[in-house]
């Protein structure tokens, strides 16, 4: 399975950047995300009514088919750890507080399909639709039914990931006490466009992905036989692209990828929970600059879950 | 009825995002639906909304909406001889 | 490979077991009246289920804070799961759908927020989506490959299609599909802010139905593949035959008039699982009772089926539109359908669409053969399922 596209808006330089990679800066507070000119991308009849979660997902969705070449998708799947959070405040905070009729547009545009739904509105895609949303491992979800669709009939699937952030959730995770992650809550999207077929496009291979919910007991064996699975092992591995944000300590990624090199992915990305998906387009573009041959992204965002996905070189 | 239709100008830019819209950039006559302003039935919705809330004239039919929303000039009308 | 059904589990506001709900489909007995658990301040009808959180609370045994909608879907995850345990040797996985996911305690929260200083931050513990896949996975002690999906009223039917594809390509053995909904003010002033909530009683496929009237509840189904019959020798109910998935690509939330969407899921699932379309013996229709819907569905059953368009008939009027849980409640209904030989009637029908002309079953049918049951669920966003069972 190849990669044949990658997009992404995120806090980093990345959206339409082939240099982006090299531009990594470490966030701190003060990283906005970093948005395009959404009227490029989106009809201004369209865009009026989009909150952020839809406008960064329509637009990097667009460009991946603009990079591809492919026009019609044979699937379209999403992944959503909290879908459209503005929207679904909006309207609760309307539904509470407003007398009489209440203003439709925010209860359309709250429920989690909403952007896959749009992305085939746009593209006028009448095929197979998904929106997967299981909290930390939405993007893996989405990824293994892409391959499902690969190993199916299908050729070009549309995937990826997109998580927004909203004040409110800000104010929850401080009264939670988890301070060290209140301040850098973010957002951001990463689509691509995976296909049978290489292309003059494709940039990496993407091998597997696989998850694991409510049983990560023993992560070094699942790591093991994931990679067992897939011909290779950690041997193999030249870089580890982990997504745990403080849920399991350094001498456990030590005791897990010994040598191998480690970066953390929320150092770049902050926290939501489908940072896989940055991480995946991180990856990417770095088999693609020769900076590896085999890069693992390892997700334990949640502490009691775990997601990998295993990407090569087009030569491997 | 002029200060009415200039306010729902204004109403309607404000209530449906239409941040690039003036009011100076729609006639009185111009349909609001379709070719001319480009607005549509989740539109549609938004100005039952605004009839009942703003104007106290309830819709129950979305369906009766067509005729009163054709233009600025029908939805004054129809504001001037229901609202309460 | 054959994706065999080995049991299945629900809950509605027409009952809180499998029984309960088939004694009153055949009794045409309605589950919609005016609300009365959740607490609205005003008179609207809709498809309680019949126990309060705290009776549903005791009943599964399980800690609080957990919402209506884990609430229901474990009820009726643990109905369908009787007697299967964990074993090394079945590769198992549960997929649940849902619309709001925790909405029905974030909305108390936020309430709270609204009104007083110190509302309890608990309670949105419980929001998302995975989480109230998560608590029903746990209380079930399945773990590995757990996921959510959320494609508004198609996501049950998706659950159900997604694990069967896991099974295919051998990613798994047994998978526990489903989805549940509970009721909420969100949803309830949602569809109003659409103005597709009926204040009366809802009428499938009628002439003159004005909208929709919500409901809530949970189904699941256990699939299992051959190399698990062989260790757990369950025997099968039905197979799931064939299914599609397809977007509409029309609006946000309206059908389209020539019910392309809708069309190409019947269709599709009709070839995928190479069934001939005369041999389909009742159509559980998605029918929800919106002027729009109602017609768009029917446009695509006659595109479909021509002048042969099945018996078929909509059960929204008995537990109104559980949302994403509908799919996987009206699977659990099409395959009591093929049990029992029986088709249930479609209440409150009495006059035509114009347009189309087509009369629902109304009449509990007794006398016919049942061997392969077709359920529609199509959703806002386009999203549009099919999902076909086959007597075992």
């Amino acid at each position: 399975m190849y990669i044949n596209a990658c997009s992404t808006i995120s806090h980093q330089n990345s959206f339409q950047n082939e240099n982006w990679i090299n531009e990594l800066t470490l966030l701190d507070e003060n990283n906005e995300l970093i948005t395009p000119n959404y009227k490029e991308f989106i009809a201004p009849t369209a865009l009026r009514r989009m909150s952020k979660i839809i406008r960064m997902g329509l637009t990097c969705a667009k460009d991946c088919v603009k990079q591809s070449g492919i026009e019609n998708p044979d699937a379209i799947i999403v992944g959503t750890a909290l879908g459209c959070l503005a929207d679904t405040e909006k309207f609760l905070n309307n539904a509470l507080t407003l007398k009489g009729l209440i203003p439709p547009t925010a209860f359309i545009q709250s429920t989690h399909n909403t952007i896959a739904g749009q992305i085939s509105l746009e593209l006028k895609n009448h095929n197979y639709n998904v929106t997967h949303t299981q909290n930390s491992l939405s993007f893996e979800h989405a990824l293994i039914d892409a391959i499902l669709c690969l190993n199916e009939d299908d050729s070009n699937i549309l995937v990826g990931a997109v998580d927004e952030e909203i004040p409110l959730l800000g104010e929850l995770t401080g009264q939670f006490g988890l301070d060290s992650i209140k301040n850098k809550l973010t957002s951001s999207a990463s689509f691509f466009m995976l296909s049978n077929n290489k292309t003059e496009t494709s940039k990496a291979k993407l091998v597997d992905s696989y998850t694991v919910g409510l049983n990560t007991s023993d992560s070094k064996k699942i790591i093991n036989e994931f990679l067992e699975r897939n011909n290779t092992s950690l041997a193999d591995v030249d870089l580890v692209l982990s997504n745990s944000y403080g849920t399991v300590s350094d001498s456990e990624i030590k005791n897990l990828f010994d040598s191998i090199e480690v970066i953390p992915v929320e150092q770049h990305t902050g926290y939501h929970l489908t940072t896989a998906a940055f991480g995946m387009h991180l990856a990417t573009e770095m088999i693609n600059q020769k900076s590896g041959n085999q890069i693992l992204i390892y997700n334990t965002l949640n502490n009691s879950n775990i997601g990998l996905t295993l990407l090569q070189s087009l030569e491997a | 009825m002029e200060d009415l239709k200039e306010k729902l100008k204004e109403q309607i830019i404000d209530r449906l995002n239409l941040e690039d819209v003036n009011v100076t950039d729609f006639s009185d006559d111009m349909p609001l639906f379709g070719g001319g302003l480009g607005l549509d039935s989740i539109d549609a919705l938004e100005l039952i909304v605004l009839l009942e809330n703003d104007y106290g004239i309830e819709l129950a039919n979305p369906e009766e909406g067509k005729e009163i929303f054709d233009t600025i000039n029908s939805l004054a009308d129809y504001i001037q001889k229901n609202r309460k | 490979m054959s994706i065999y059904i080995t049991s299945v589990g629900v809950i509605s506001a027409i009952g809180l077991n499998v029984e309960e709900n088939y004694r009153s489909l055949k009794n045409k007995k309605t589950g919609i009246a005016p609300i009365k658990f959740l607490d609205l301040n005003k008179n609207i009808l809709a498809g309680e289920v019949k126990l309060s959180n705290e009776d549903l609370i005791e009943r599964l045994n399980v800690s609080s804070p957990i919402s209506r909608t884990s609430l229901l879907g474990l009820a009726a995850a643990k109905e369908a799961w009787k007697g299967h345990q964990h074993n090394d040797a079945i590769r198992t996985g549960l997929i649940s759908a849902t619309s709001v996911g925790g909405m029905d305690n974030t909305e108390k929260y936020y309430k709270q927020r609204l009104e007083t200083e110190s509302p309890d931050i608990s309670l949105v513990t419980t929001h998302d989506s995975g989480n109230t896949t998560e608590r029903i996975a746990k209380a079930l002690g399945i773990s590995g490959y757990i996921n959510t999906l959320s494609t508004a009223c198609s996501s049950g039917a998706n659950a159900i299609m997604l694990g069967a594809r896991l099974m295919q390509q051998n990613k798994l053995d047994r998978v526990l599909v489903g989805g549940s909904d509970s009721f909420t003010h969100f949803t309830e002033e949602g569809f109003r802010s659409l103005m597709i909530y009926s204040d009366e009683w809802v009428k499938p496929f009628d002439e003159n139905r004005d909208g929709l009237n919500l409901g809530e509840g949970g189904g699941f189904l256990v699939l299992e593949n051959d190399k698990s019959l062989a260790i757990t020798n369950n025997k099968p109910l039905a197979t799931l035959a064939g299914w599609a998935n397809t977007a509409d690509a029309y609006h946000q939330t309206a059908s389209s008039p020539d019910g392309k969407g809708a069309t190409l899921a019947i269709s599709n699932a009709l070839k995928k699982g190479s069934i001939n379309p005369s041999k389909v013996s009742y159509v559980n229709a998605h029918g929800t009772g919106t002027p729009n819907n109602d017609l768009s569905e029917s446009v695509a059953l006659i595109n479909v089926f021509k002048d042969n368009v099945p018996p078929f008939s909509s059960t929204k009027a008995y537990t109104g539109h559980t949302l994403a849980a509908s799919g996987a409640i009206e699977a659990v209904y099409s395959i009591l359908a093929l049990q029992h030989n029986v088709i249930f009637p479609n209440l409150n029908f009495s006059t035509p669409i114009t347009d189309t002309k087509l009369v629902p079953v109304v009449n509990l049918n007794k006398e016919q053969e049942v061997n392969i049951v077709l359920s529609n669920s199509f959703g806002f966003g386009g999203n549009n399922s099919t999902v076909i069972f086959k007597k075992a």
